[in-house]
């Protein structure tokens, strides 16, 4: 089979059994573009790494189980775990589902609503997107009124439950931030349950001028569990994003973050930290396109890799011609526990403007023995020492991220995942 | 404290040291002098537990146990402390949490409960004032950025909070200029006591001026040609490494 298509008629049904609001005929022309492409295939560079058959599958097998949807119910643990431990206002989208938050709409200078309540059908064409779009059964529109600004962080829980089934779920959001408002975001995907699933989000952003918004990303589904997640953000002048991603969980794991300068002095600092055992697959993709300058990108990735798994780190800057004054700088940098870690990381710059200042940088590396030595002639167990090597190789993203409310929460789960790992290495 | 007999290690297929016989006991300053590249650091680290060398042969006992089968933890852990010739660098890793933790390790090991925060700051802020170091470097990530000077006074600083019984500390008199060497050299007299043993490794009589040892070994091609007093070192000075070799040969 050349192409990773699902089955026509199945599709159909399932996207025709979605509850009818303003969205439907949009789903209709998603749908059809989706069958045209199906998802994409290792064919394509930019999927070269990243093999969406399993993902296919789950999605076959969803189908031909009549579609189901968990409720909303079977996430509500899961969610009550990460409210007590983050306390800020969520807004949850339990199995693509919208069932609480929407009540924060009533604060000053921000609205909620959904997209069917607007009629704004989803954009954005890309098999994934067309996809979500097609099963989508509501989108959540979030509008940060022009000069409001937001001290109080606003959070987007995605958690998914696949108890006995396999379980598909859309989910998408779309966040306007008008001229010179300021606010911040925790995007936290979660998941629960022994059956297969497959978690199919968007999220887009747009920044008027002078907006400015801090975003923090938490991926951390369960180990069995599979997400293709798009981000697309676009600048308007003078307006900032602080971004930052953390990669903790899943099986299969692909975010691309699509990010589109279209305003002068617009600056992008993305931080991302990816930390893989066993069995996972992780993969970021970020692209930049300065189409205006002067601007500043920055973007630095790190990743710790132990066990059998591959990462993989695909960042791209693009300076279209005219772009005079950009400045992009991207790095990456990975820590191998183990000799079975595989890493595929690629710096890309295609600059097509003359006055441009920009500059990559990737390394591979393994824990420092003299280092790991060092700590334990000091009375440090060696998983003691592993751990505080590997904390210390995250932390500047850790402690870049731009969010303090979650900043605890944070440093704990990558607290865990190194605790595992370290322990794993031995073996 | 420390019987060391007819020790072997190589690295690779190299050997380094040929046969080291050495006895420490409690109370004792013992100095270990030779020319460059005599196997000095490498038995050093043999006794820290560095898996870059193999033992080939003899045995070491420490406090009457087979030391070689303990991990570098565990020989830390019952007091064993190596001052390195070049500590290394560890970004991200900060000072003080490597000294709480070194502390509590040791702590734990001997039934006692964690140091707490307070305690530990007071502590570490005494010990720095002992050794003339700014207690902002307990915030800075270890020896990260620090001068020659500065990480051989931390490597004393971390002494000085655990304790030791044993502390063989290599070459921690190169490069520092005259109040460091005093500063480092206090350090080292406040933990002489009849319960603990000190290995000084040096190249120069200069520190042996404010630490008097005990005992002088000159190691020479992973081999003590010589031991004798303190006049030994003065000799040595005096004379060059040659001609204890030049006796030994004859
Ligand atoms: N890890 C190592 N790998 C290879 N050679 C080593 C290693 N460590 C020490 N050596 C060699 O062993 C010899 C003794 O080194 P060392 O113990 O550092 O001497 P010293 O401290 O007396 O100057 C030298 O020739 C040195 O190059
Ligand atoms: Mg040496």
């Amino acid at each position: 089979m050349s192409v990773l298509a699902l089955p026509d008629k199945a599709l159909r049904t399932a996207v025709r059994e979605l509850p009818e609001n303003a969205l439907a005929a949009n789903r209709q022309a998603a749908l059809a573009r989706f069958l045209e492409r199906g998802f994409p295939t290792t064919r394509l560079e930019d999927w070269k790494y990243t093999d969406l058959t399993s993902i296919a599958d789950i999605s076959q097998r969803w189908l031909e189980s009549g579609a189901p949807t968990a409720t909303a119910a079977s996430v509500s643990g899961r969610v009550e775990e990460i409210r007590a431990v983050v306390g800020i206002d969520w807004i949850v989208i339990g199995n693509g589902a919208i069932v609480d938050g929407t009540h924060i709409a009533g604060s000053e200078g921000l609205s909620i609503a959904t997209f069917s309540e607007l009629k704004h059908a989803p954009g954005y064409e890309h098999p994934l997107a067309d996809l979500n779009a097609a099963l989508l059964p509501d989108g959540l529109h979030i509008h940060v009124h022009a000069h409001s600004h937001h001290d109080r962080p606003l959070g987007l829980l995605f958690v998914d439950g696949a108890d006995s089934q396999p379980g598909v779920t859309q989910t998408r959001v779309f966040i306007e931030l008008d001229e010179g408002s300021q606010a911040q975001f925790v995007e936290y995907h979660a998941s629960i349950g022994e059956a297969d699933h497959y978690a199919n989000s968007v999220v887009e952003l747009s920044l008027a001028k002078g907006a400015s918004a801090d975003y923090v990303r938490i991926q951390a589904r369960d180990g069995g569990h599979t997400q293709t997640h798009r981000t697309a953000i676009s600048l308007q002048a003078s307006s900032t994003i602080r971004y930052s991603g953390f990669d903790l969980g899943g099986r299969l794991v692909r975010n691309d973050l699509d990010i589109d300068i279209g305003g002068k002095e617009a600056t992008v600092l993305v931080g991302g930290l990816y930390i893989a055992g066993d069995g996972q697959h992780i993969d970021n993709h970020v692209r930049i396109d300065h189409r205006v300058g002067p601007a500043r990108s920055e973007q630095e990735f790190r990743g710790i890799l132990g066990g059998r798994c591959r990462c993989v780190w695909n960042g791209k800057a693009i300076v279209q011609p005219g772009a005079d004054g950009t400045d992009a700088e991207q790095s990456n940098h990975n820590l191998l526990l183990s000799e079975r870690a595989e890493i595929d990381a690629k710096p890309e710059l295609e600059i097509y403007a003359d006055e441009v200042k920009c500059s990559h940088g990737t390394t591979v590396g393994q824990i420092d023995d003299a280092a790991l030595f060092y700590l334990r002639s000091r009375g440090l167990d060696k998983q003691d020492a592993m751990r505080a090597l590997t904390r210390a190789f995250g932390a500047s993203i850790v402690s870049h991220s731009p969010i303090a409310a979650v900043a605890d929460h944070l440093t704990e789960i990558v607290e865990r995942r190194l605790t595992a790992l370290t322990e794993d290495s031995d073996a | 404290m420390l019987e060391i007999k007819d020790l072997k290690a190589s690295t690779g297929d190299t050997p380094i040291l040929n046969g080291v016989s050495l006895s420490v006991k409690a109370g004792e300053v013992h100095a270990i002098m030779g020319p460059n590249g005599s196997g000095k650091s490498t038995l050093a680290q043999v006794i820290a537990g560095h898996d870059d060398y193999a033992v080939t042969g003899g045995s070491v006992e420490y406090k009457g146990r087979d030391l070689l089968e303990l991990e570098p933890e565990e020989r830390a852990r019952d007091g064993i402390f190596l001052g390195f010739q070049y500590p290394v660098e560890i970004p991200g890793v900060n000072n003080a949490y490597l000294l709480k933790a070194a502390l509590n390790a040791k702590r734990k090991h001997h039934g006692l409960d964690e140091i707490d925060a307070f305690e530990f700051l007071k502590l570490a802020k005494e010990k720095m004032v002992l050794l003339g170091m700014d207690p902002k470097f307990l915030n800075r990530g270890v020896n990260e950025g620090f001068s020659g000077g500065e990480k051989k006074r931390n490597e004393i600083l971390q002494m000085a909070m655990l304790e030791p019984d044993l502390a063989i500390l290599d070459e921690t008199d190169s490069g520092l200029d005259i109040d460091a060497l005093k500063a480092v050299a206090h350090g080292i007299n406040s933990l002489r006591s009849p319960d603990r043993a000190i290995v000084l490794v040096t190249h120069y009589q200069r520190l042996l001026d404010y630490v008097e040892p005990d005992v002088v070994h000159v190691l020479s091609a992973g081999r003590i040609l010589r031991s004798g007093d303190k006049s030994l070192a003065l000799e040595l000075e005096e004379k060059g490494y040659d001609w204890v070799k030049e006796a030994a040969n004859a």
